[in-house]
Parts: C-alpha cells; structure tokens; sequence
C-alpha cells in the first residue's frame, strides 16, 4: 500500500516540483511590463467581485436563516440549486447579455458575475442558522432593538469568520478563472483587460508553432519556461496568501463548532 | 445542530435580501432565460420551436463533439471514483500526521486550479521539456504533436481533470470519512474485521452519499468542460479540433453571428444537463437539507 501511495504522491507533486524549479531562474525584464498590468485587472476584478460577493451575500444569508417572509425557502432552494450549477454552463447566456447591453470589453463584464456568489448566501445562511444566533438575535428584539440594529451590532460583527470564508472561496474562484475572461476579452482582443491567466496564455501561445501536421508540433512560447513556470506560481501565491490571512480572522477551531 | 426556534415574520427580510435577488435575477435568471429565447427563435426573432435544436444536431462537429465529451467522461469518472475512493480510504488508515502529509501532497495542484495546470500540463506533454520526459519516449512520442493525437484527447484530459481535482475531493471524503462514530470502527475491530473489511464493508458503505455527490458533480462540471481542449487547440496552433467538446462548439458558433440561435440551443442542451445533475444532488443525496 505505501509503494501505491509513494507512487501517487510523486504523480501529484511531480509538476510541482518542475514548476518551482524552473521558476526560479526567471529573468522578469522581458515580461515585467505586461505582467504589472495583468496583476493589476487580476486584482481589480477578484476584489470588486468579492467585495460585492460578500455585501449581498452577508445579509442575504442572515435574512433567510432569521427571518420569516413569503417566498423564503424558495429562493433558499434556488440558491442552493445556481449554487450546484458548474459556472462554465452560464459562460455563454452571460457572454450573449454582455453583448446584448454593450458590455462586452468593460471590466464590469467580469465583476458583476464574480459577485454572484450563491454559496456565499448558503454558507450565510448555515453560519446564522443556530441556536445560539437565535436566543441572541431574540434577546436583542425583545429588548428593542429594530432589524437594522441587530444586523449591524451584533450580527455583523459576529460575522467575520463566514466573512473571511466567503472572500477566501471568491478570490479563489475568480482569481483562476479561464473561461469567462477568454470568452469576454480574448475573442474581442482586449489585451489591456487580461487578467493574470489569460496573460499566460498570450505568453505561452505567442510563439509561432512549427510544422503543418501535428506530428512535429512543439511548443514555442514567447518567453522561456522559466518566465511561464513563475507566471503560474503566481496564480499559486494569492491564494496562499489569501489563505493565511483567513486562517488568522477564522481562528482555529472557532468557526467549526459555530457550524455544530 | 439547527434551531428549530420560529422565526418572526418580517417584514425587513425583504431588504436584506434585495440587493443578492436583484443579482440573482439580472446575471443568473436573467441570461439564462434570454439565452432559452434565443434558442427558440430565429435571428429575425420569429418563434421556431425546436428547430434550432434539431439543426445544431446536423451541424457536422455536433456528435463527435458530445461523442468526445462522452469518453472523457468515461474515462474520467471512474478513475475518479476508483482513485479518490481508494486513495481516501488508504490514508484514513494511516495515523494522522502521516495522512495529513500525504492530503496535503495530493491537494497542492488543486490550489493551481483552472487553466494553470493545464498550461502546466502542456509543458509536461512535451518531450524534450517535461520531466516525464522518459515516459513519453518509451511511448514513442517526439514531439508535442505526438502526445496530443486526437485519439489521446479523450485521455489527457482526463488525466489532468484527475490531477487537479483529485484532492480537494480527497479532502472532502477525507471529512465524510471523518463523520463515522468511533464506536463503530471500534466494534468493527472488536470483531476481527481486519482493515480491508472495514473499508469495503463499513467505511464505504457511510460514504456513499459524498461519492454520489462527487460523481454527479464531476459529471455536470466536466460535460461543460472548454478551457482545457481550448487550451490545446491554441497550442497547436488550431491545428487541434477547436470544436473539440459541446462547449467549444457552441462557443465556435457564437462568435458567428448568423449561427447565433444554434449556439444558444446547444448551450440550452449544455445547461439542461447542469441543472438535471443540481437537482439530483440537491433531491436525492441528503446532503442538502431541503426541508424547511
């Protein structure tokens, strides 16, 4: 069993381990220029989208766990079911409506949909739907707080460690996403709207490819693999960094017992 | 777990909730159904029923398209199932440090999530630059070309679906697994059940809800799969199929304007089939409660 396992584990970190060691002999003069620029919209969209992810999100979530209104497990099973939904099924009814309102090469063509983060309302919803939120928010009522003052004295402040998580996942998300970008900005040749992985692309796939059949097919990348293994660290880094950051406002066992 | 406190009607619930509905509705409800209308009519906006649908089929990359997503699927699946399942009951019998390290390995190109492992990948298809370099000799393959035949597609895909998805699954069962009572593996070796029995015949069984959700949620991602045979197809020069998967077609489709309608009717097909497997899950696994 340990050689099978020995076996896999060298299968997975293999890449890895090439891609580190390639990435450390880079010379960033060549790319330094596009790169900053990529960062740049990479950061821009993953940030506003999260940004909005979690301003509707939040309350969303707290509304359907502590609240009674007509319509409220409807949407709770809708949002369960767009959440279950892979995003790459909505790449085209998107691409056709930024089309359709002219939006096509405008950052918002990739905001606006990376805000839309239904398992950010889940993950709300079951973070408030507990017992200890309830005797909470009912002392509260009764001792005459209104809604809004619940919301923003107690519930919100409370809210950090399902706050943390839900950015966490978003910029994850959004960060690496290949499709909708592509589909939005690549096809349109919007080169000053690329996010980081397109970047690469346009890197890796610059280089003329030699022969007419596939049988001599090499890749020539504009830049060496050097350049292109450190662009993909780079996707790797944020995440790691974002990680850390949420580990530290999720406490180590505090946002588990909330979900027991 | 949940409160089963009653919640007070109110009214201000509505507020919370206005600006993720207005959200809801205007990038999820909205494009959804504008992309059904545009299926169901012509350019000129003449109501045609299903013919859009009917034509797309005619189209002449249409069923190799689903005919290659098809194998992919195939293959995909079951070494997912067979792998994750296997790899996660293997490390749930190791002590714990030493499982963590091994999760670990497995989940690290799982954070180089999308089309960076995929242009990761390219870089590993290719002899003379991979370090599986002698692996793609001893297959007879010289160049990239070599390694991305058509035939081998279906394969490829699979593995680097496999390798960058393998472990967060694996985390995932690794917490269903996580979920069994002491009590019962306990008994279990009380009763001479040695540690294959207890995996067959225990651990799995408790399992079966998270392997059905892994497999109908691989299913529904991978049927929309495009970024990865996209990517292959621009390393190629084009030379590769660009409408290799259903996706690519109705992208390809797309992006003509007069075949509009017919990339709108595939990607209805496309959706149809996300929406079928979210529904699944969310109905019939019991991982989601539904029921209040």
């Amino acid at each position: 069993m340990y050689v099978l396992l020995a076996v896999f584990a060298a299968f997975f970190a293999l890449p890895i381990i090439w891609l580190v060691f390639e990435a450390i002999g880079v010379h960033l003069a060549p790319i330094a220029h596009n790169l900053g620029l990529w960062l740049f919209n990479s950061t821009l969209y993953s940030a506003a989208g999260a940004a909005i992810a979690l301003a509707t999100g939040i309350p969303a979530g707290y509304a359907i766990a502590t609240h009674e209104f007509p319509g409220r497990r409807v949407l709770l099973i809708l949002t369960m079911l767009v959440m279950l939904i892979p995003t790459s099924a909505l790449v085209l009814p998107l691409f056709l409506e930024a089309n359709e309102v002219h939006q096509l090469t405008s950052p918002f063509a990739l905001i606006v949909p990376y805000g839309l983060y239904p398992f950010g309302v889940y993950l709300s919803y079951l973070y408030f739907h507990t017992e200890r939120f309830h005797v909470l928010l009912q002392t509260a009522r009764t001792d005459g707080c209104n809604e809004w003052q619940v919301f923003r004295h107690i519930a919100l402040p409370l809210a950090k460690p399902v706050a943390a998580l839900i950015v966490f996942l978003n910029i994850v998300a959004s960060w690496t996403n290949f499709f909708l970008p592509w589909v939005m900005y690549w096809s349109t040749d919007t080169t000053n709207r690329y996010p980081l992985p397109l970047g690469i692309a346009l890197q890796l796939f610059g280089g003329e490819t030699s022969g007419e059949y596939l049988g001599v097919v090499q890749l020539h990348t504009t830049s060496p693999p050097s350049a292109i293994a450190f662009l993909l660290l780079a996707t790797l880094a944020p995440v790691v960094v974002v990680l850390v950051l949420a580990r530290r406002w999720i406490g180590s066992g505090q946002f588990q017992s909330v979900f027991r | 777990m949940k409160s089963r406190s009653p919640l007070r009607p109110r009214k201000s619930g509505y507020l919370f909730i206005a600006p993720y509905v207005v959200l809801l509705g205007a990038i999820g409800i909205y494009p959804a159904g504008y992309v059904v209308y545009m299926a169901l009519t012509s350019l000129s906006a003449h109501f045609t029923g299903l013919s859009n649908f009917i034509d797309a089929t005619h189209n002449a990359e249409f069923v190799p398209a689903f005919e290659n997503i098809i194998k992919f699927l195939g293959i995909w699946l079951t070494t997912l199932v067979v792998f994750v399942v296997g790899l996660s009951l293997m490390l749930h019998s190791l002590h714990g440090r030493v499982g963590a390290a091994f999760r670990f390995v497995l989940y690290l190109p799982a954070a180089l999530a999308g089309s960076a492992s995929v242009m990761l990948w390219l870089f590993m298809l290719q002899p003379g630059k991979s370090p599986w370099g002698f692996v793609l000799s001893w297959l007879g393959y010289h160049s990239l070309g070599d390694s991305l035949a058509p035939a081998h597609l279906p394969v490829i895909f699979a593995l680097i679906a496999f390798w960058s998805g393998a472990g967060s699954w694996i985390v995932v069962m690794h917490g269903a697994l996580a979920t069994i009572p002491d009590e019962v593996l306990e008994s279990a070796r009380l009763d001479g059940a040695g540690a294959w029995r207890t995996a067959v015949h225990i651990k799995l069984p408790l399992i079966k809800k998270w392997i059905a959700y892994m497999v109908i949620g691989a299913f529904a991602a991978g049927s929309q799969l495009f970024a990865e045979p996209q990517l292959i197809s621009e390393a190629t020069g084009g030379l590769a199929n660009q409408a290799w998967s259903p996706n690519q077609l109705a992208i390809f489709l797309a992006f003509h304007y007069d075949y509009f309608n017919y990339a709108a009717a595939i990607s209805v097909d496309l959706l149809v089939v996300a929406v079928i497997c979210a529904a699944v899950i969310l109905l019939r696994t019991g991982l989601f409660d539904v029921g209040h």
